[in-house]
């Protein structure tokens, strides 16, 4: 069974956009016709009932205040990690060979005994305690 | 710089892809040649052959080619899309998210690239990712109903209960009319909606949504339900007990519905008085009602119980329900209902009335009265509460002498045999009590288990095979793992365990940790599925259900006997080196590897006769099914077991277990045998100190301690010093001042009367001094005269003896063989 799946999965997850991969893998010139395509295919599903019962100024206006809550949608990737960056970064130092020990000891990957070891402050005892410390 | 296709090749092109669409990749890979014939540095083309390539199993070909395809043309997005596919089809999600991102990054107006992408994400709980995507194809497709209700999926699980509940809202509002009432997308996502509320802890809220949004709801149930529950955290006492009383009045066999009456009249869990008094409204209502009868015998004591068991067990025999003991044996955990129940039914047989009520016996209904008091009492003292096997089985044969036919009956005697230690005798009873019913899968699998653990493995697969699909390519063993029968992979391991057939053991308890990635991997169809059906509030707990998936005792049982094994071949080549039977073994071994190769032989060629047969008639049209993946090169688990690794083999089945199952105390004492042969003293002592936190006193817990402190006074030089120095000071479970020897002899006498531990005690002795192993051998025989001793715990016994290949081991056996008559195991 395990085995059997990885094709089947495949198709099943991408036949979509494999029918869509026609008009796009024609490259440069044709990419006009691929998108009109592509844009006649996609909202094809349940493209009816969005016509028909969607308020398209509504809609456009909903976006509009979700792009300013949601710190916009195209650069949002950028923006995150450099915040996910920020909280990690405490002006911890460690040492590299402390990290070593912890990786080799406990098994965990390196960013996980880095951080272990941050929030101990750097101290690998402290981080070996709380490590071995039964959780209750 | 990349080539551009002239337009015949560009047909051309467009028949590759559309071939492999329809799994005719022979013929994609055809007309992929021609093209590369003309231009052989063409990266799309080269990149969708190797798509079709990797369908056909020549993964490792396809990557190279892959490769090949994006050094032609690394600016292409169709070969990085492939090149991502290709990392999912081996499920390494974080090599494929990384391929789809660069991909989408050359195109970034694709949807498929962009939906692929975020089911990647959700499927890798990668939340913040999915939400950037998410938001993406929200943006490319406003208008739909679906990219909304994803977006706020999103934020939910990645925890913003507030925003995913304020983008639904955002959504609604866009719309001209309200859907109609019979839109079950809109009638799921109103109840999602209302979860999502809840989840807050905005109960007023909640309720005022599901009162006027949810008020024609399709999911009628629900609705009841969730508006019973907030009217009792808002403490509406009225209207609360009136939403209940209307559940019952609807399921009057739900317990929790009773329970939310009681808790929403305000009725304190001691009050018995007024709690009974619901119970028999409902009672009186509703005649057939189970479960206002069964439910008040939970909770009620002394004569009021006994007056209340009383009148149900009548009623129960009388009908002759075979459940009765199943549905009463909870009550067992109190010492005076244990008392009252038998001695209640016995009136029942003295009072005569059983052959009274014999008289209305209609069309089949059998069991009833007097078979059904017996029947009750053989299955009391078979439960292990309450077991005296003797009477058990005397009352199971006054029960069959009157139902000579019945199925319950004898699977009943067979397990008492089982209580006996009795295997044979068990398997076989079973397999009687299988052929008085052979249409029954229930007693089907029952003999079959029982078959498994008298290690009759083939028998037990033949009796299986009576219910699987006759056409499975590799018969009933290929179609039990098809169907993921992990109960039967689970016994059939275990079986083998016991035969000391390793590799078939690690075989089977690979296939189970195997079919619980499968599992995990199932998920990934319902990322769309569901939210193109609309079913969210499902979605979101099929979710988090696969987030402890691992939790499951399936898991936890296959995995703790794949590491004991393990642990049997990492200490073995010890035992034979100290004993001199290496050549031996490796006899053994050089016998294996030719039987191994015949098995593999012959299964190949099965295979490919199968596979010969299977294409006959529809050749070219389904290609996709001749997986080559599927060809199985070690069917006997030979290599499995010829690992040279075997502690690092069996981390894969531990790590799981120690993240999900934490407070099971056999994980940790195994992941302790683990990390100690593995030399990992942090990790080992991890374990152990969770091992203590649970059961302090546990006979393992105590040779660990020990084991652990002979291993450290051994190894501290070679530990970082840093490292020894927080061992030493978090090790607390021996004092430092006390000899382990002393330890050990004060944890003798402090459990003196237990078996297990006095057996652990004894095997600590002799670790400790290997000069008392007489005296210690001759203390084990010793442990059958204790009087609480069970033949579990002189299993154990026995097998310890026999590993020492001590002399008493034959006083051990005629001693055991006095006390257990009837057992099979100390044969």
């Amino acid at each position: 069974m395990a085995e059997k799946q990885p094709p089947t999965v495949v198709e099943g997850a991408t036949t979509g956009d494999v029918e869509d991969e026609i008009p796009v893998a024609k490259s440069a010139e044709d990419r006009k016709a691929a998108a009109a395509l592509s844009s006649l295919d996609a909202p094809r599903e349940d493209d009816s009932a969005g016509l028909k019962d969607v308020d398209q100024e509504a809609v456009r206006k909903a976006m509009d205040r979700l792009t300013m809550a949601g710190g916009g949608a195209t650069n949002g990737t950028a923006t995150k990690k450099e915040e996910e960056k920020k909280v990690v970064k405490k002006v911890v130092k460690v040492d590299q060979a402390d990290v070593a020990l912890l990786i080799e000891e406990l098994e965990l990957s390196k960013i996980k005994a880095t951080d272990l070891l941050k929030s101990h402050d750097g101290m690998v005892e402290d981080a070996l305690r709380s490590f071995v410390a039964p959780v209750v | 710089m990349p080539v551009v296709l002239s337009g015949k090749e560009q047909s051309l092109f467009r028949t590759v892809v559309r071939n492999y669409e329809d799994k005719q990749y022979k013929k994609g890979i055809k007309a992929a040649e021609q093209i590369l014939k003309k231009n052989p540095k063409h990266g799309d083309t080269l990149a969708m052959k190797a798509l079709c390539m990797n369908s056909q199993g020549k993964t490792e070909e396809a990557f190279a080619l892959a490769k090949v395809a994006l050094t032609c043309d690394m600016k292409s997005h169709v070969c990085w899309h492939v090149y991502g596919l290709l990392w999912r089809a081996v499920k390494n999600f974080e090599e494929a998210i990384k391929a789809y991102k660069f991909a989408l990054r050359l195109e970034p107006e694709s949807v498929q690239i962009q939906r692929d992408l975020a089911l990647l994400q959700v499927q890798m709980r990668d939340y913040q990712g999915y939400l950037v995507s998410r938001r993406a194809m929200l943006a490319a497709r406003s208008t739909i109903r679906q990219s909304w209700t994803a977006l706020a999926v999103a934020q939910h699980l990645s925890g913003d209960l507030a925003q995913a509940e304020g983008v639904l809202t955002s959504y609604e509002e866009t719309l001209k009319n309200p859907p109609s009432k019979t839109d079950f997308e809109n009638s799921e996502a109103v109840m999602y909606k209302n979860s999502l509320i809840a989840e807050q802890g905005d109960y007023q809220r909640a309720l005022e949504h599901l009162e006027s949004a949810g008020k024609h709801n399709l999911d009628r149930l629900a609705v009841f339900e969730l508006r019973a529950t907030y009217l009792t955290k808002l403490d509406r006492t009225e209207e609360a007990t009136k939403a209940y009383r209307a559940l019952i009045d609807r399921n009057s066999e739900y317990k929790t519905y009773y329970d939310g009456l009681i808790k929403a009249m305000g009725v304190a869990p001691t009050d018995h008085k007024a709690m009974i008094a619901v119970y028999d409204e409902y009672a009186e209502k509703y005649p057939r009602c189970d479960a206002a009868r069964r439910l008040p015998l939970d909770f009620l004591e002394g004569d009021d119980f006994k007056a209340a068991a009383d009148k149900y067990i009548n009623r129960m025999l009388d009908k002759g329900v075979p459940s009765t003991f199943a549905n009463l044996k909870h009550l067992y955990s109190s010492d005076f209902k244990k008392e009252v129940l038998p001695s209640l039914v016995q009136q029942y047989i003295d009072s005569g009335k059983s052959e009274k009520s014999e008289e209305p016996k209609r069309n089949g209904d059998t069991s009833k009265g007097a078979s059904a008091a017996f029947y009750f009492l053989a299955q009391h003292y078979n439960y292990y509460l309450s077991r005296d096997l003797d009477k058990a089985m005397d009352f199971i044969d006054k029960a069959i002498e009157l139902e000579p036919k019945s199925v319950d009956f004898h699977m009943t005697k067979a397990r008492i045999w089982k209580h006996y230690g009795n295997t044979q005798k068990a398997s076989e009873i079973m397999e009687l009590a299988r052929t008085l019913d052979t249409r029954d899968r229930h007693i089907n699998t029952k003999a079959a288990k029982y078959q498994l653990r008298n290690n009759e493995s083939e028998a037990a697969l033949k009796t299986m095979g009576m219910f699987t699909r006759a056409e499975t390519v590799g018969g009933p063993l290929a179609d039990l793992h098809d169907m993921q029968c992990v109960w039967f992979l689970t016994e059939d391991g275990q079986s083998y365990a016991r035969q000391g057939k390793t590799g078939l053991a690690l075989k089977r308890f690979t296939s189970i940790f195997n079919i619980f990635d499968v599992w995990q991997e199932d998920q990934f169809d319902f990322h769309s599925f569901s939210l193109r059906k609309g079913q969210i509030r499902a979605y979101v707990d099929m979710i988090r259900w696969e987030d402890q998936l691992r939790e499951h005792p399936f898991y936890s049982r296959a995995a703790l006997s794949a590491i004991e094994v393990y642990i049997k071949i990492a200490d073995k080549p010890l035992l034979n080196g100290s004993n001199g039977t290496a050549g031996l073994s490796e006899e053994d071994a050089a016998e294996q590897r030719k039987a191994a190769k015949k098995a593999r032989k012959e299964a190949q060629k099965a295979e490919r006769e199968a596979l010969a047969k299977k294409n006959e008639p529809n050749k070219s049209t389904r290609e996709g099914d001749n997986d080559p993946k599927k060809k199985d090169d070690d069917p006997e688990g030979i290599k499995l077991a010829a690992t040279t690794e075997p502690m690092n083999d069996a981390m894969k089945f531990l790590t799981p277990l120690l993240q999900f199952s934490p407070k099971n105390i056999d994980v940790q004492l195994a992941g302790f045998e683990v990390f100690i042969r593995r030399k990992k003293y942090v990790l080992a002592l991890k374990c152990l100190l969770a091992a203590a936190a649970l059961d302090r006193e546990h006979s393992k817990v105590h040779s660990q301690s020990i084991r652990f402190k002979l291993a450290l006074d051994k190894e501290l030089d070679t530990i970082n010093p840093k490292t020894a120095e927080v061992i030493k000071s978090e090790f607390n479970l021996i004092p430092a001042s006390v000899p382990l020897a002393k330890f050990n002899d004060e944890y003798l006498s402090k459990h003196k009367d237990c078996a297990r531990r006095t057996l652990s005690g004894l095997t600590t002795r002799r670790l400790l001094s290997p000069d008392a192993s007489p005296s210690v051998e001759k203390d084990i025989v010793d442990i059958l005269k204790f009087p609480t001793v069970t033949s579990e715990e002189a299993t154990e016994a026995y097998e310890v003896l026999k590993s020492w290949k001590s002399s008493e081991v034959d006083t051990f056996k005629s001693s055991a063989t006095q006390t257990w008559p009837k057992a099979t195991i100390f044969a």
